[in-house]
């Protein structure tokens, strides 16, 4: 008995289960410009995948491809085993909720949230049933006869998701689904969101250029740069392992030093020593090999540091510099440094540690495994 | 200081003073130019016309009596609405398909294409007229096709100098301004829309049934309206094609009452008839036109929009 329950128990569910969307080489050019540059990428079911990126990165067209309201210059889109790629988007099992919003004006709140079922021809009975279902999950019941315009942002946000809901998609699209809503509401409509993917079970592929909200979200980010994935994995992936300098610049807050490959360090191996601001420090070594003398990055997270007084502890990282600036950001005071080679340092200061009077000397270290030797 | 202090002073810190001196000059124009005339009219149509057909300045219904229990007046305003509601019909015909064209189908050239709709509104309107002349007369272009093709042997008759003509001609004459306001609202329909209409399942015709279509009723009633107030009131049009026929139209059966029979009070009392049934319809067109216009606020939704305001004022 026990070894049948044990796991299924314990073990936490797999991110990605089944591959249920697959771009495969997917590229998209508008004349000379290549929006999607060879992209590929699976999509498992269940799962919350997010498109991240600047604008102009691919994100928004990468999702209207997979919509249908781009056709891929080359490549191919599957679901469910099948090719998809050439469907219009009236024949996909996929719901899109749009940017800003684009509810029927001329409709009410029952009739945008009915269209798709109406269209589909689902008898009025059951019409009226899911309909009810979806806005009461949305908490809209009473608002399902007034006009999108004499609802709030907020309000008309929640009816976009429920008029895509209430179709009960395999897919939905969201293109910055938050990007009009102020701050505090958007806050609450994240997880609002992210809860109700997880009761529903519905794969979503959400896009945003919000870092913060992609961390908060996502089960899984693609971060897309100039029509390319940079790096794909969940947040902590992307957070504490950045693959490329980019990725480490775009996701969060970091110190970029410059630095040199002491001695070669073949692929995989433990660690790489690293000259910093002329001393010898510790990093995970890289995926790739590195050669002596190369120049890479060592990416540091402000919060990953703290000041240290006199004795190193062991395993850390070690660096001297001169305080600049103690700047006091509400929840935490942030301290910047120069180096001795004029690199800046930023390190978020601990409730434990006392504030350095500018132009003294404070000496910071981090655990060797909180940097990150970047090559690219 | 004192005599600085002049009127110009005393002007400036009275805010009313500004305000009706600034007023001064549109209202004076309108009452002029607008305001007078029709108050002019007005008092024809209710003055008196002597055995000598002279004018006595005595106030008496007399006129709108004989407007309507004579049945050529009441007939000639309903052939006119008939003519009108023809072109008007005619012109939404020719110039939705096209606007449509225009605002989602042309990518290139699109100023171009809509200037080509436009530019016809710069040639002179009687040119345009004689225009229908030369093509659809005895001689005209149309009868000399048909007749090369082989299909007549005998020019056609009534395409010149008939009811024809004038409906052809004013469908002409008046399409560009049913096409503008309806090219305007379909311009104005965020592609973002359609694209929400495809993505629920709708194919494009449900989409045009269900959104487009819905969406452009404020341009479409503004465009039938152009062409049927213009058209009902056009007179140059019948006058130069109509022939036998033109004599129903009411205009130029307001013309000749004025001209020919020097019978202004009648004239005035028919002119103000037409005026009211424009206005009336206008007044409706604006109505239904706000009724479909769901972008703007409506009155209809101010009103919920401060009950809804109340209601939650009260709660809390």
């Amino acid at each position: 008995m026990y070894h049948t329950l044990l796991p299924t128990l314990f073990e936490s569910p797999p991110l990605v289960t089944d591959s249920l969307v697959e771009l495969r080489s997917l590229t998209k050019r508008f004349g000379d410009f290549v929006a999607i540059d060879d992209v590929s990428l699976h999509i498992g079911a269940g799962e919350f995948l997010t498109l991240l990126g600047a604008s102009g990165s691919g994100k928004t067209t990468t999702l209207r491809m997979i919509a249908g309201f781009e056709q891929p210059t080359a490549g191919e889109i599957w679901m469910d085993g099948r090719p998809i790629h050439f469907l219009p988007p009236y024949k996909r099992n996929i719901n899109t909720v749009f940017q800003n919003y684009a509810l029927f004006p001329h409709m009410s709140v029952w009739d945008n949230v009915s269209y798709g079922l109406r269209m589909r021809h689902v008898a009025k009975p059951e019409i009226t049933e899911r309909v009810g279902q979806v806005l009461e999950m949305v908490h809209l019941e009473q608002l399902a006869r007034r006009a999108p315009r004499q609802l709030s942002g907020g309000q008309q946000q929640r009816v976009a998701l429920a008029r895509a809901l209430v179709n009960r998609p395999k897919v939905l699209l969201l293109d910055e689904p938050l990007g009009a809503l102020d701050l505090k509401l958007r806050k609450e409509m994240q997880l609002e969101l992210k809860h109700l993917q997880t009761q529903v079970g519905i794969t979503f592929v959400y896009v945003t250029h919000d870092q913060e909200e992609a961390l908060t979200m996502s089960n899984r980010i693609a971060l897309m740069r100039a029509g390319r994935i940079e790096q794909l994995g969940s947040p902590q992936d992307i957070y504490d392992r950045p693959a490329t300098r980019y990725v480490a610049d775009f996701i969060g807050e970091t110190n970029l030093l410059p630095a040199r490959v002491a001695s070669p360090v073949p692929a995989g191996s433990g660690r790489v020593t690293l000259i910093v601001d002329g001393q010898p420090l510790l990093a995970p070594a890289p995926a790739s090999a590195t050669s002596a003398g190369q120049e890479v990055w060592l990416s540091v997270r402000p919060e990953g540091m703290s000041l240290v007084n006199g004795a190193t502890p062991g395993d850390h990282n070690v660096l001297d510099g001169t305080v600049e600036e103690g700047i006091y950001a509400g929840s935490l005071t942030k301290l910047r440094l120069r180096l001795k080679d004029g690199a800046t340092l930023v390190l978020h200061l601990g409730p434990s540690d006392h504030a350095v009077p500018v132009g003294r000397t404070a000496r910071v270290a981090w655990p060797v495994d909180h940097g990150v030797c970047l090559v690219g | 200081m004192t005599a600085g202090a002049t009127w110009l002073d005393r002007f400036r810190s009275k805010p009313r003073v500004r305000t009706a001196l600034a007023a001064a000059l549109p209202v004076g124009w309108v009452t002029t130019f607008l305001f007078l005339p029709y108050l002019l009219l007005l008092m024809h149509s209710l003055w008196k016309l002597d055995d000598n057909q002279m004018i006595v300045h005595q106030w008496t219904l007399a006129s709108y009596r004989r407007l309507f229990t004579t049945a050529v007046y009441p007939s000639t305003i309903w052939f006119s609405a008939k003519i009108a509601l023809s072109v008007t019909l005619l012109s939404l015909f020719l110039a939705f398909p096209l606007a449509y064209l225009l605002a989602f189908k042309v990518k290139r050239h699109k100023n171009l294409m809509y200037m080509a709709v436009i530019i016809p509104l710069w040639v002179s309107y009687l040119v345009r007229a004689y225009a229908w002349k030369i093509i659809l007369g005895q001689e005209g272009i149309l009868n000399g096709l048909l007749a090369q093709a082989g299909l007549i042997h005998r020019p056609l008759e009534f395409l010149l100098y008939s009811k024809w003509a004038v409906i052809i001609a004013l469908t002409h004459i008046y399409t560009p301004f049913t096409l503008m306001p309806i090219y305007a609202v379909l311009e104005a329909i965020p592609n973002s829309l359609k694209e929400a209409s495809q993505d629920l399942y709708a194919g494009r015709w449900n989409t045009f049934r269900h959104v487009i279509l819905p969406l452009s009723l404020p341009g479409v009633l503004a465009g039938c309206t152009f062409a049927f107030v213009l058209s009902m009131g056009d007179f140059i049009a019948p006058q130069l094609l109509g022939g036998n026929d033109s004599a129903l139209m009411v205009s130029n059966v307001v013309v000749s009452l004025f001209g020919v029979a020097y019978n202004w009070p009648l004239g005035a009392a028919v002119s103000v008839v037409m005026l009211v049934i424009v206005v009336s319809l206008l007044t409706l067109a604006n109505r239904l036109e706000r009724r479909f216009n769901y972008r703007g606020e409506t009155a209809a939704a101010r009103k919920t929009d401060a009950l809804a305001a109340i209601a939650t004022e009260a709660r809390a």
